[in-house]
């Protein structure tokens, strides 16, 4: 991969330790002409709260995606709680104790409520077939209590909630899995600064029991700072900046991004510039 | 977190508690009762339906015999049956068009096994697996290759007529172990029969168990669950680990096996087996009816199975009732197409007013 590498790049190396729950080395993911991630590494501790940024098309939520099973990486490998870690499915990575919360939060408009949140998580009267929708029903409100949300109804499609009220389900629903890592893909877009907040406080209460290790895209960095123990920047499709929050700061993280955004300038003159050069013998 | 998201009515919680459901005021219980019932789905098609038959059982005494509830069968019964299984489809936000071509091969290779001397039952038992197995080629083209469900399902229509014209020489046959009381078949030839269509009733139960069961697996299972969150959203289903191939193709499976035994339950009941494309496609086109009719949008994500038999009833009362009335046949595609705009318009107009309201 060195010789992909852009000069004044910088990658930083996993510092991998024992009690990583989650490690992931060199992984690599395009869409055809068009790289995502070109040498990803990363890792996350017990209990810990990561916080991945990068610019809008940086291969945060392609990652996300790639660990939680959705899609498969081209290159790299993952482990789990030291062991080899390759997610057949969303279903299979769910039952391996990592879940998710996407940016597009995959809800279901038709569906209602709790149906929404059992999704794929199914209550059945075993062995029947049939669902249990009392039992879905009541989990799904013990849930929303828990983390302090408060629906009237639960048995009314999503199609007629509020945007902050549907991200907030979705949160609950990862929350509320039972996982033991949870990747959150930017948990606060749809919600306004109260229920943002609300958001916020429940993560920082389920860092405080330290059970759940989460990795989660932000963009706000402010909340990153407040929230997250450790940031880890991905630009060009590698992780260029790796640091506790302690360390770092609202200041440090924005020149990085300004600065790629200056070598994507310089970049795109460049490109005219040859352009230019080569356009007069097109024209004649 | 003592405060609530969003929900409108911040932390005062019901005095039940929180982790009750709140219920509607029972002195709206009537009136509740009839918006939720004339704004559910199947709602308006049933009004709709029960008018129809008042109109034709008041101006037309022969309409509420016994005889023509018979004859109104047979106009009812096979399109209810096709028309559960488009309504799966239709709820992925795909459609199946192959199965009038399935209608017609399904008789024939029935025919050509009983006639290759295996035994009746197994004739049609392996029929209906070819059927399923035609479905899986469907959801294949579909869901793996990437065609579009009404390019493919057009392909497979237009192949399985084909192949039936081939196989059976365009020359109708006499479905076997069609004689309901044949001197030479003994009593189990006719329980086939019976069972297969012939018997008076036997495609009305056929179509009350299929539906019955449908609708369970539509509303009460896993199936049916992630049926509706393929069709509604199918990526966001995808994300939440919702198996989105397998889900279609096996709706596939059951929409052509559905067709399978529509096709050997007509030709059992009328005896005779007709290599007829334009009268299956005609069958195809009155089974989507019925489907539409019935409350089951084309867009996906939602529809209902009971609605699929109410909206055939209403297409069987309608040529029934038409013709005991003496109306030139020339009018029913008139009056069918009519029902079908009106009832597109209804089900846009419900769709509104349910959107608005606290009826799920």
């Amino acid at each position: 991969m060195a010789d992909q590498l852009v000069p004044g790049e910088v990658i930083v190396a996993p510092t991998s330790a024992a009690d990583d729950v989650l490690r992931v080395e060199h992984i690599a993911k395009s869409f055809g002409p068009v790289t995502a991630l070109r040498d990803v590494s990363l890792h996350l501790k017990q209990g810990e709260v990561l916080g991945l940024l990068g610019d809008n098309g940086a291969g945060k939520s392609t990652l996300i995606k790639i660990i939680c099973g959705f899609q498969k990486q081209d290159a790299g490998n993952m482990w789990l709680k030291g062991k080899p870690y390759q997610p057949k499915s969303v279903d299979n990575a769910r039952s391996l104790g990592v879940d998710v919360v996407y940016q597009d939060l995959a809800l279901i408009d038709e569906l209602t409520v709790y149906q929404n949140m059992f999704l794929c998580r199914e209550a059945r009267h075993l062995p029947l077939p049939f669902l249990d929708s009392r039992k879905m029903k009541r989990e799904a409100r013990k849930a929303l209590n828990d983390i302090g949300i408060n629906l009237p109804r639960l048995d009314v499609p999503v199609t007629r909630l509020s945007g902050g009220q549907r991200q907030s389900i979705a949160v609950a629903r990862g929350v509320y899995s039972d996982a033991d890592i949870l990747l959150l893909d930017e948990p606060l877009a749809a919600m306004g600064a109260k229920e943002g907040a609300q958001i916020l406080e429940l993560i920082a209460r389920l860092k405080q029991e330290g059970e759940l290790s989460m990795i989660m895209i932000l963009h706000n960095y402010v909340h990153v700072l407040e929230s997250c123990d450790r940031v880890n920047m991905i630009v060009d499709g590698v992780i260029a900046l790796d640091k506790p929050t302690a360390d770092t700061s609202v200041d440090e993280l924005t020149e990085i991004v300004v600065d790629e955004y200056r070598r994507a300038r310089l970049a795109a003159q460049a490109d005219e510039a040859a352009r230019a050069v080569a356009a007069p013998s097109v024209g004649d | 977190m003592s405060s609530t998201i969003g929900s409108g009515t911040p932390a005062a919680a019901p005095a039940g508690g929180p982790a009750q459901e709140r219920e509607t005021p029972r002195s709206a219980a009537p009136w509740s009762l009839i918006k939720r019932f004339l704004i559910a789905r199947e709602g308006s098609i049933i009004v709709v339906t029960v008018l129809l038959t008042l109109y034709f059982a008041l101006t037309l005494p022969a309409f509420v015999s016994t005889s023509n509830l018979h004859a109104l069968l047979p106009y009812f019964a096979p399109f209810a049956i096709l028309a559960t299984g488009e309504v799966l489809l239709m709820i992925n936000g795909e459609i199946d068009l192959s199965v009038g071509g399935v209608y017609l091969f399904a008789p024939y290779l029935y025919y050509e096994l009983a006639t290759a001397h295996i035994a009746l039952l197994p004739a049609v038992l392996i029929s209906f697996a070819a059927c399923a197995l035609i479905g899986l080629v469907n959801g294949f083209f579909t869901m793996v290759v990437g065609i579009n469900s009404f390019i493919t399902t057009l392909g497979t229509l237009f192949t399985l007529e084909g192949l039936t014209l081939i196989i059976s020489h365009a020359l109708q046959v006499t479905a076997p172990g069609s004689q309901l009381s044949g001197a030479a078949s003994g009593t189990q030839v006719s329980t086939f029969a019976s069972v297969f269509g012939a018997g008076t009733y036997s495609e009305l139960i056929w179509a009350l168990v299929i539906v019955a069961i449908m609708q369970i697996v539509l509303t009460r299972t896993r199936w049916g669950l992630h049926t509706i969150a393929v069709g509604s959203n199918r990526l966001g289903a995808a994300e939440a680990g919702v198996r989105v191939r397998l889900v279609v193709i096996r709706n596939f499976m059951v929409c052509s096996t559905l067709a399978g035994i529509v096709g050997i339950l007509e030709s059992v009941r009328t005896s005779s087996i007709t290599p007829d494309p334009s009268g299956a496609n005609l069958i195809l086109l009155d089974a989507i009816a019925a489907a539409v009719i019935g409350g089951t949008l084309l867009a996906g994500g939602s529809g209902t199975v009971i609605g699929a038999l109410v909206g055939a009833l209403f297409l069987g009362v309608l040529q029934d009732g038409l013709a005991i009335k003496g109306v030139n046949a020339n009018y029913l595609y008139f009056y069918l197409g009519a029902a079908i705009l009106l009832a597109m318009v209804i089900n846009v107009y419900v769709g509104r007013v349910r959107r608005g309201s606290g009826v799920g």
